[in-house]
Parts: structure tokens; sequence; C-alpha cells
């Protein structure tokens, strides 16, 4: 039974990384039209410019906001050199998939050519644990679900309470309708691809010291988690993809207790077959975001 | 010729071949049928295995160094049809869920993943296909007429996979020059189209995603029997890109354009650097061709989108002016040709 208390700590630190990255993952899908695979890339080459930067002896939280740095202007960049050009070009959704599958393909493999194949890990310290019986969290695990917390707090507040925000759920609900209406939407796609991009990065830092070390392919894996999480809490919605982060966090880190660690992912797998086969709107249905 | 140069060409011919008849099959969902299938190694990696399984003899064999399935021990051709059979059969369900998809990237996206996740499953569960060591001494076809090692076998290998291209070729091509294949391009033009003159686009994609993973079946199959092994390594995701790569450039959408895709880019591209020095650290020279895979993709998408080779335009309506009969789309050739029910 200890194992399974141990664990559901264990699925909350998850949880706290996963709804980072499904937030601006489903963003990006919601506000941009672009289904971003190449998410896990950026991710993982923001979280290795953080580690660059820790190795030279900075504290890992400031890592962590360099890695936001990076991601945000990596995904600009992608956004206003690639993805827009190829967008005005009229492309289809499924050919804007296969652009960003290529870009994530570039920025594994160049993260592999300038890191090498050896794993690497930040120089961190844990701090202090909190135990409460089985149920252990320490610091540096307190700090990454608070991190989150103050993310999901922040989206909220952008969406709900800034003119930014509300241009964004125009969007996301009616682009045309939005332009129409006198809404910048090149604007503020560049501004969804600055803030998305930003949690990517921080999501990709998160994600490398919550598993400890990490290669230029270790988000393959953990891009499945966030897609499942994504549509579970239904494609383009930020607060269903926090949802749906909190269950497979919690799912796969509880299973992998129970099971064997290295079916993980596949259990995510299951969940988002079953949530595409069944409901593939997602556990909470399309209402504006 | 030194007998190692010989072995080169063969060898070269083999992975040729099996890289044209994995385009064919990849050309007919992509670029006739517009399905686009971000998991088609899998069909290709599920014919190795079954293949592979079905010629090799029980895993308590040459001392049970290694654990797998079945292990049959049927002779050629029966494990290449095998093969085949898994690599269609594995469609099936992936049939299902694109039927379920809200839009085609959710489609392409889910089969992305369930390759990604078949490759972990694969690489971790160890009784199915030995996991990621992978199934060995994978018996050579037809080993018993001539020694597998002799250049006889090779030349006669390479033969067989050459005649395995065209027959598919032919197969293929007898597909998308028929009628159906006239429905199969409306389906990619404008589904909502076919659907209204009564094509049934759910069943068509099921067949073609079966035909195209049947091919891509086949083209492990062979591909096994010639490098008697088959592991998870082989066949994770970014193949399938290589793969897309190479229909792209060669030309969707005909045949000829997957033939020259697969002679450009797997074959051409990839064994091309392997005559460039080394250089730098371990693992440098493929994460840069994987860079330059990747800019070759961007580049022909946005430069050369139909690739070297166009699709020739499909004319059906000869009475219309040559003009009207160049621009009508997929759709509206089966509005105005002999549309006959599929």
């Amino acid at each position: 039974m200890d194992i399974v208390i141990a664990s559901v700590g264990f699925g909350l630190v998850t949880a706290s990384v996963l709804a980072i990255a499904s937030v601006a993952f489903t963003m990006q899908f919601g506000i941009t039209d672009v289904l971003n695979l190449s998410f896990g890339g950026v991710m993982i080459a923001s979280a290795f410019i953080a580690y660059v930067v820790n190795n030279a002896g900075v504290n890992i939280w400031i890592g962590v906001l360099v890695a936001g740095v990076a991601g945000a202007i990596i995904s600009y960049l992608i956004n206003r050199f690639v993805l827009t050009p190829f967008k005005r070009r009229n492309t289809s959704p499924i050919g804007m998939v296969i652009v960003t599958l290529a870009l994530g393909l570039i920025l594994e493999n160049l993260v592999l050519a300038v890191a090498g194949p050896n794993n690497v890990s930040y120089a961190m310290n844990s701090g202090p644990t909190l135990a409460v019986g089985a149920f252990e969290l320490t610091a540096l695990q307190i700090g990454m679900i608070a991190l989150s917390l103050i993310i999901a707090g922040a989206i909220h507040a952008l969406l709900r309470l800034t003119r930014l925000g509300k241009a964004m759920r125009a969007t996301s609900c009616n682009a045309g309708l939005a332009r129409a209406s006198g809404i910048r939407t090149e604007r503020v796609i560049a501004s969804t691809w600055l803030i998305t991009g930003a949690l990517c990065g921080i999501s990709g830092a998160a994600f490398a010291m919550n598993s400890g070390s990490f290669g230029s392919s270790s988000a393959e894996l953990f891009l499945v988690v966030i897609i499942a999480s994504v549509f579970v809490g239904g494609v383009g919605q930020p607060y269903g993809a926090m949802l749906g982060a909190l269950l497979l966090g919690l799912v796969t880190e509880v299973s992998a207790a129970f099971i064997t660690p290295d079916y993980k992912e596949v259990i995510a797998f299951i969940i988002l077959l079953g949530v595409m086969a069944l409901r593939p709107q997602g556990l909470i249905a399309r209402a504006t975001v | 010729m030194s007998s190692g140069t010989i072995f080169y060409i063969t060898t070269l011919l083999v992975y040729g071949g099996v890289d044209v008849v994995a385009c064919l099959g990849l050309s007919l969902q992509f670029g006739t049928a517009g399905i686009t299938n971000f998991g088609f190694i899998i069909y290709q990696a599920a014919g190795a295995y079954v293949a592979a399984v079905l010629s090799l003899p029980r895993d308590t064999a040459n001392g049970g160094f290694q654990t797998y399935v079945l292990g049959l021990h049927l002779a050629f051709p029966l494990p290449w049809i095998g093969g085949a059979v898994a690599g269609g059969l594995l469609a099936i369900p992936a049939g299902l869920v694109v039927r379920r998809s809200l839009r085609p990237d959710f489609a392409g996206v889910s089969m992305l993943v369930t390759a990604v996740i078949l490759n972990t499953v694969v690489d971790n569960f160890v009784p199915l296909f030995n996991g990621a060591a992978g199934v060995a001494l994978v018996p050579s076809p037809l080993g018993n007429l001539f020694n597998p090692q002799s250049l006889k076998w090779q030349w006669m290998y390479s033969g067989i996979a050459l005649f395995m291209c065209i027959v598919v070729l032919l197969v293929i091509r007898l597909i998308t020059e028929s009628p159906y294949g006239r429905s199969l391009r409306a389906m990619r033009e404008d589904e909502t189209a076919a659907k209204a003159v009564g094509k049934n686009t759910d069943r068509m994609r099921m067949t073609v995603l079966i035909t195209g993973g049947a091919v891509a079946g086949l083209s492990g199959a062979i591909l096994v029997g010639f490098i008697n092994l088959w592991a998870p390594s082989a066949w994770t995701y970014p193949e399938t890109i290589v793969l897309i790569a190479a229909v792209i450039i060669g030309g969707r959408g005909n045949h000829y354009g997957a033939i020259l895709g697969a002679a450009l880019v797997p074959l051409g591209f990839l064994e091309a650097t392997r005559f460039i020095p080394a250089f730098g650290p371990a693992g440098l020279v493929p994460a840069l061709e994987w860079i330059v895979t990747g800019l070759l993709i961007l580049v022909f998408l946005w430069f050369r989108p139909q690739g070297v080779i166009p699709e020739r335009r499909h004319r059906l309506a000869r009475s219309l002016p040559a003009q009207a009969a160049a621009a009508v789309s997929g759709a509206a050739e089966l509005a105005t040709g002999p549309a006959r029910g599929q």
C-alpha cells in the first residue's frame, strides 16, 4: 500500500509537468489550428539550453526560466518563418502536421549533434523531504507543483481577464469571424506561439528535472502522454488539458507502481485510444475556451 | 569485380527493392487516396517479424538464446505470405480509429502515436519477439537451394526482390488506373463530394489501409530474409518520415515518383553519406542525415510540393475542352465520368 501512496506523490509531480506541457500544446492547436508535433523537439532543445546554463553554475530554477525564454524564441521563429508562410499557402491541416514533424526531427537531431548521444542531468539539490506517512515529496518536487499551479492560474487570468486572452478565445472559436471583428489574428497567433513556447520550454526543463537525466530523444514517449492528456481533455481546451494532465499523471505513475514503469506510456496510449474511439470530443464537450 | 563489390551491389538492389515496394504502398495511401499514415513503418515491422517467426524453428533451437512466439519453420514463400497478411490485418484497428477521428490530422497523429507505443511494447515485452535484442538467425529463403553466403544466392535474392517490385507495381497500377482508383483520388480531393456521388469513403479508406499494410508487410518480409535479423531499433517512427520524404520528393500519386523517391532518399541519400569520411563524435553523421531529411521535406513542400515527377493529369471527359478537363478535380471527374457503384 505504501508504494501506491508514494506513487501518488510521483503522480502529482508528473501531472504538474504534464499540465504545463498539455496546456501549451492544446492552446497551440486551439488558437493557431496547428497540431504541433515539433513540441517534443522544442521541449528537449530548451531543456538542453537550460542544461548548458546550469552546467555553468547557475541555479536550476533560473535554468527553468532560461528554458522558457528559449522555448518562446524557438516557437516564435518556427511560427514566423515556417508555419505562417505554409499557412498563407493554404496548406492542409495534415500538411502542417508533416511540416511540424519534419521540424521536430530537425530540432531533435540538432540537439543530438550538439549534445552527443549520452544522457545529461542537471546539477540540482532536491532539498529537505516533506513526509506524511508514506507520502513523500522533496522541496524540489513541491517547487515543481507550485510552478504548475502558478502557471495554471496565470493562464486562467490571461484568458479571462486580458484583452489578449479575449482575442485568443475569439480566434480559437472562429478565426474568420475574429478577423472580421477587427482582431489582428496574425498578431494573436504570434503572441500565442511566444506564450505557449515559453510554457513548452519550461515544461521541457521541468520534465528533465523530473526524469533525472535526459537525451535528445527523451521527449518522444512523453509527447505520447501529452497528446493523451490533451485528447482526454478535448483538443483545444486549456482547462480540459489541465484535467487530462492530472488524470494521466496520476494514472501513469500509480500504474507504474503496480505493473512496471516500462509500460507507463502504454497505459496513456490505451486511454488515448479509448477516448478517441468512445468520446473523440474529449471528456468535456467543447464549450467556449 | 571483386566479390565484395558484387555483395555491395546485390545488397543495394535488395535494399532498393524493399524501399520501392514500401514506397509504392505508402504512395497508394498518401499519394492516391490522401491518407497520411505516420505509422506506416509498423506494417513493415509486422511483416518482418511474422515472416521471421514463421521461418524460424521453435525458440528452443540454437540453444534457446532467444525467445519468440510461433517458430513454425515454414518453407518459402509461406513466411512472405504470412508477413503480408500480418501487415494487412494490423491495418484493421488503424482503419477503425481513423473512421472515428474528427479530423484527418488527428488520425495521422493517432497512427504516429501507435507506432511509437508499439515499438516500446515490442522493445520491453521479451516473450513476443525477443525484446530489444530482436530476433536473429532468421533463415534465408531458399537457403537450401544455394548457400546464402554465395554470390549465386545474392544474385537470386536481388532478382526475387526486383521481381516483387514489378509484381507490386502492377497490382497497385491495377488499383489506381481502375474506376476504383478514380474514386480514391476523388476521396483525396474532396471527400464530401465523393460521398455525395455515393462512394463509401470509410470502406475505401479501410481497403487502402489494408492493401498498403499488406504491401508494407511484404517489404518487411523481403528485408528480414536478407538481413536475417529484426529488432525495434530498425523501425523507430522516423523511419516512416524517411518513406514519406521519399514519396513527397519523388512525386506523390504516381508510381514512378514513388520509385524515384525510393531510389533518391532511403537508398541514394543515405548510401551516399556512407562514402563521406566519418568526422566528429560518434552519432554526428546520422544526426546530420536526419536534419537534412527534415530539411528536404520542408524545401520540397515549399518549392516543389508536387515532387520531381508530378502526378499525371487523369483525363476522362474528352468531350470537355482541354482546359476545363485539366481543371476538373477528381471529384468532378467522377461526376462527369461513368460513375459506377463500388
